[in-house]
């Protein structure tokens, strides 16, 4: 059993799946992504939504092998085997979370401190509906 | 104030798959004129590839994301049948919803219908400001001839009247009842093509560009630079050169030869190749197929100098690949996944 996202939760997060659409504090600035009701610095609840460029740095990674991801990317990992998760310093400072793609998942090929940017791509298959959300390519 | 391209911009997926491997699975490669073809990633779809060539024109292009005011993607392989693809890439694109949007499918030619709604909307509306996006990735069964030349791309160009690199000179279309060529059914998820011997891209790419050529009483060699659909190397250049249009002026537009069949992207794919290159006052036929053709002239206007400074070449897109295997092939375009598009 994947883990299960329901579509109007999911739906909620479209912004910034789609589009990097942050949350900027209104009372101390800090940009909360992905977004979240309170500001993660001062407990804020005042926002102003911000667009990220979509640019950063791998801050750290790992590679999944075929077999150790979430049941959700059980079909990506049958077809396209292992893959590379990433954590990302985007420029305007929030880290997120996200695959790598466009990339042979080998150590070799990451590393610390590479420059990333997001790509809109699709993510899993559930209840017939496509989630897409954003992965990470280098930048060439 | 001339309607035109105001900017382009493209993409072209990261896989890429030879003839060689086909050769070895099946013993033919049956895509005349094809060396290589892109393969669509697992984690893409004409959405994303889409969305890609769109952003790439609007921040080439420097036009205000928010002075877009319509959408018009073309495609024969939308993720949904029913659920409006464009609707998702203008969200996407603009991060916002105040925009008109609109999905042309059905055939390859959907790329020269959007495009035409696009110019058209710019001559109705003044200084409106729109983009189109041609965006394809054909799928047809593992054991057709078909699967051999389908490929993957993407290219968008922004439309409007603000200082076009490219004008509407005119165009002309006809539309053909044509049985057996090219064809899905509802519910069905791979393209078929009875293979019958019945010329009908000559036909509809010939009879498009003769009532355009006759329309603005022009003669081939009046244009520099020809853009085309190609669903391989071979069959709209050769119904093109039956017209007399000369080697050097189809050469410039060639695109199959590493993309593959690319659908309803395929002739504004080659239209940025050309674009690329193309030099100010030059005249520029783009001759679209599907059912029928549309057939458009378009002058290359001064801006086209700095655009190119700007814009990143159609080999430059090309360059960063890597190449599968035929076993890779299959899982990546889901053929061996119980989980279907």
């Amino acid at each position: 059993m994947s883990a299960y996202i329901s579509l109007p939760l999911y739906m909620l997060t479209v912004p910034a799946r789609y589009g990097l659409v942050a949350k900027q504090c209104k009372e101390c600035g800090l940009i909360n992504f992905p977004p979240r009701p309170v500001c993660l610095s001062c407990g804020g609840g005042g926002f102003d939504n911000k667009k990220l460029s979509g640019k950063g740095k791998v801050y750290t990674f790992s590679i999944l092998a075929k077999g150790g991801g979430p049941a959700e990317f059980d079909d990506q990992q049958n077809m396209t085997g292992a893959y590379a998760v990433a954590i990302v310093e985007f420029e305007e400072g929030p880290r997120v979370i996200g695959q790598l793609t466009d990339i042979d998942p080998l150590p070799e090929n990451i590393q610390i401190g590479m420059e990333v940017k997001t790509t809109l791509r699709r993510s899993y298959d559930q209840e017939g509906v496509i989630r897409y959300s954003f992965k990470f390519k280098p930048v060439k | 104030m001339k309607a035109g391209i105001l900017g382009y911009g493209l993409y072209v997926p990261f896989h890429r798959i030879s003839g060689d491997q086909y050769k070895k699975a099946w013993g033919n490669f049956s895509a005349p004129g094809i060396k290589e073809k892109t393969v669509i990633g697992y984690d893409e779809d004409i959405i994303t590839i889409g969305l890609e060539s769109a952003q790439e024109a609007i921040e080439i292009s420097g036009i205000d994301i928010n002075d877009i005011q319509a959408l018009y993607l073309a495609t024969t392989s939308a993720p949904y049948i029913e659920k409006s693809a464009s609707s998702m890439l203008a969200v996407a694109l603009k991060g916002g919803e105040d925009i008109r949007t609109a999905d042309f499918t059905a055939s390859p030619r959907a790329c020269s219908s959007a495009l035409l709604a696009a110019l058209d909307m710019s001559v109705a509306q003044k200084d409106s400001c729109s983009i189109m996006v041609a965006s394809d990735a054909p799928l047809a069964a593992p054991d057709s001839n078909l699967d051999h030349s389908n490929g993957a791309a993407a290219a968008s160009l922004i439309i409007g009247t603000r200082d076009p690199i490219a004008v509407l000179e005119g165009s002309y279309s006809v539309a053909k009842e044509t049985l057996g060529e090219r064809f899905r059914r509802s519910g069905d998820r791979y393209t078929s093509d009875l293979e019958l011997r019945i010329s009908f891209v000559k036909e509809g790419i010939q009879d498009s560009v003769k009532g355009l050529l006759s329309k603005l009483n022009k003669k081939p060699d009046e244009f520099h630079k020809v853009a085309y659909y190609q669903p391989d190397g071979r069959s709209v250049s050769r119904a093109l050169a039956g017209l007399g249009f000369k080697k050097e002026q189809l050469a410039m537009g060639e695109i199959a030869s590493v993309l593959g069949n690319v659908g309803a992207a395929s002739a504004i794919l080659s239209l940025t190749k050309v674009l690329g290159q193309a030099k100010p006052g030059e005249r520029i036929l783009l001759a679209s197929y599907g059912f029928g053709g549309d057939a458009i002239s378009l002058v290359v206007q001064d801006g086209i100098k700095s655009y190119q400074q700007k814009a990143r070449s159609f080999d430059k897109a090309l360059e960063d690949k890597k190449y599968i295997d035929y076993i890779d092939y299959l899982k990546m375009r889901r053929f061996l996944s119980s989980i279907t598009d």
